[in-house]
């Protein structure tokens, strides 16, 4: 595609803001964590052989996999659900989708805070039930980390598999079903491949988003479960160790920026259907 | 009784405005029945709840001796042909024509016999590959066809199949599916609102308005006796005007011209109508069948001139091929051959 040079002008103040502030910034952190006299990985290889650092790296991708996986079961059939809706009942249901996203991240880690603590919520509950006998150590766990971050995640993912779903001809299920396929058939052999390419962006989003989140796992993991921007918000601010904090964030740069590219090339493989071929 | 009864069909979505009002429909085995009306009529809703894809308010649906008013879509094995195709994008060729006969559970081998019969009687056996974004309109529609044909249904639905295709394909395509379906012999109800595309097809049609059918007759005779003023409009009659009976065939209308109307009617005051094409312009009167006229408006029509003409009546179009054609203001006469003129 071929851009008039006017057209081109509109990037400019974004660019100029990106590079200003973003990039000169990012690469003044990064560029300290290969120099220690000469240029060195040094303290990439230190980083990787600190068995304390692989564990959260691997707790980092963990979480993330799991909340991602959690967020697509959740995620897909309310979606489903609602693209049927009427109306008016949808903007409802979209409205009921979006309002946590609508409170400070904070206030809702708070708000798990209260319901997962000792004296919790759901502790006064099950010990009400006679279910348990003591109050269980539900907060700062990973499983707390797992709740509070699907419950920030679900409305992104929602939304994204809702607008490919919007998108998908409603013939085509009539079609389905006209041709012999059930409700639960047309939506596994015709809906549910039309959306994969958009269930995988959402799932991206998730995912990164849940790679990078600093105050859930802050708030509800503390610091036995820490995750790499945890980790990184230590070094940095707790330490004052820039250095490390760099290597951090670089390394998490990188690992979002490779889960982002398999999205993408398993959202290709299943986008194609024969466009790149000539008919 | 018929193959397909439809009785006393109401369809209303608030319980006061009526979609389709005590619609009444019986087909034949074998038959190729139109739909046809202007958009709203009511006529895609008709087919709609044939397929299932809508239930009725009230009243019942009867397929060879079956009652399936409550019967769903998946299970009254129809095929149906959609306006837009809705062809899978995300499969084949081959797994869109054989994707009813997997959901039959039929094995590997029949399905690949079958799909692969299909796809030769339709002409699409080179493409069995292909993705539908691969293919062009008429391709496309093919599969659609393919596809719903298939399953062997014992109705088969098409709505308004043809009218994304441009119009040289058209007729092609309209032939394709008459030779197909006499072929296999298959029932097939089918959704327009072109008339000559309706009636160079079906054994009968429907003509539908405001969600209930005016006329329903082979295309032969609703083109030469349409039975309301409506179905008259819709076939492209033209130039109403009341007319009293004076005796036999012969009639006056309220200035004392006299016609005389072959048509057969035993009422004493009715409605004429006449075709643009079947009105003579002639230079002189002639006592009979005959008024005065002023060319008020006239355009080209390729073929032949259309002329907008004052007279008694109102205005009046008319048809007419001439060397010379006639110029606005001048005074001419409008002849109405008896055999002509139909009574609604």
């Amino acid at each position: 595609m071929k851009l008039k040079r006017n057209t081109m002008l509109l990037l400019l103040p974004g660019t100029v803001l990106l590079i200003l502030f973003l990039f000169l910034p990012l690469l003044s952190i990064l560029f300290p964590t290969f120099f220690n006299e000469a240029f060195t990985i040094g303290k990439y290889v230190e980083f990787f052989k600190d068995s304390y650092n692989l564990g959260i790296l691997w707790r980092t991708f963990k979480i993330s996999m799991i909340v991602t996986i959690i967020c697509v079961i959740l995620g897909v059939p309310t979606a489903y659900f609602m693209s049927l809706t009427s109306k008016r009942t949808r903007s409802l249901l979209l409205a009921v989708t979006l309002f946590p996203l609508l409170t400070n991240s904070v206030i809702r880690s708070f708000a798990w805070i209260t319901i997962l603590g000792k004296n919790g919520v759901l502790n006064s509950f099950l010990l009400s039930l006679n279910i348990i006998k003591e109050p269980v150590g539900l907060l700062y766990s990973e499983f707390a980390i797992i709740i509070g971050t699907v419950y920030l995640f679900l409305p992104i993912l929602i939304t994204t598999v809702l607008g490919v779903l919007d998108n998908i001809d409603g013939d085509l299920i009539e079609a389905a079903q006209t041709l012999g396929a059930n409700y639960f058939k047309s939506f596994t052999k015709v809906i549910l491949p039309l959306c994969i390419p958009g269930i995988l962006v959402g799932s991206m989003l998730v995912f990164t988003g849940t790679l990078t989140a600093y105050t859930t796992p802050q708030m509800l993991g503390g610091n036995k479960n820490m995750m790499l921007a945890t980790m990184l918000y230590q070094e940095a601010s707790a330490l004052g160790n820039w250095t490390n904090a760099g290597v951090i964030a670089l390394i998490m740069i990188v690992v979002t920026l490779l889960v982002m590219q398999i999205f993408n090339i398993i959202a290709n493989q299943f986008d194609k259907r024969g466009e790149d071929e000539n008919a | 009784m018929g193959f397909v009864e439809l009785k006393n069909i109401d369809l209303s979505y608030d319980g006061s405005k009526y979609i389709l009002k005590d619609l009444n429909l019986t087909i034949e085995k074998g038959e190729l029945v139109s739909l046809l009306g202007p958009s709203g009529c009511g006529k895609t809703t008709t087919l709609r709840i044939i397929a299932g894809l809508i239930n009725p308010n009230s009243g019942s649906f009867i397929v060879d001796g079956e009652n399936l008013t409550n019967v769903p879509v998946h299970k009254r094995n129809f095929g149906m042909v959609f306006q837009s195709y809705a062809l899978f994008p995300h499969m084949t060729v081959f797994d869109n024509v054989a994707f009813g006969l997997k959901n039959r559970k039929m094995d590997k081998n029949t399905i690949k016999e079958k799909v692969g019969r299909i796809l030769e009687v339709t002409d699409l056996s080179q493409f069995a590959g292909r993705f539908p974004k691969q293919m062009s309109g008429g391709q496309r529609q093919r599969v659609a066809l393919a596809r719903a044909l298939v399953v062997e249904p014992k109705l088969l639905l098409l709505d308004e199949p043809l009218s994304n295709l441009d119009a040289k394909l058209r007729i092609s395509m309209r032939t394709e599916i008459k030779r197909i379906q006499q072929k296999l012999g298959i029932t097939t109800v089918f959704v327009t609102h072109d008339q000559e595309e309706c009636f160079s097809i079906s054994d009968k049609v429907a003509v539908m308005n405001n969600g209930d059918i005016e006329q329903y007759d082979t295309p032969e005779n609703i083109y030469k006796y349409p039975s309301t003023e409506f179905v008259a409009r819709f076939i492209g009659f033209d130039n109403f005007f009341n007319v009293e009976k004076a005796n036999y065939h012969n009639y006056k209308d309220i200035f004392g011209h006299q016609f005389v109307i072959d048509y057969e009617d035993s009422r004493t005051q009715a409605v004429a109508t006449i075709r643009p094409d079947d009105i003579q312009v002639v230079p002189e009167d002639s006592n009979m069948n005959s008024i005065k006229g002023i060319v008020d408006v006239r355009t080209f029509l390729g073929d032949s001139y259309q002329y907008e003409i004052k007279t008694e009546l109102g205005k009046i179009n008319v048809n007419h091929k001439s060397e010379k054609p006639y110029q606005q203001g001048d005074a001419v006469y409008l002849l109405m051959p008896s055999n002509k003129i139909i009574l609604v």
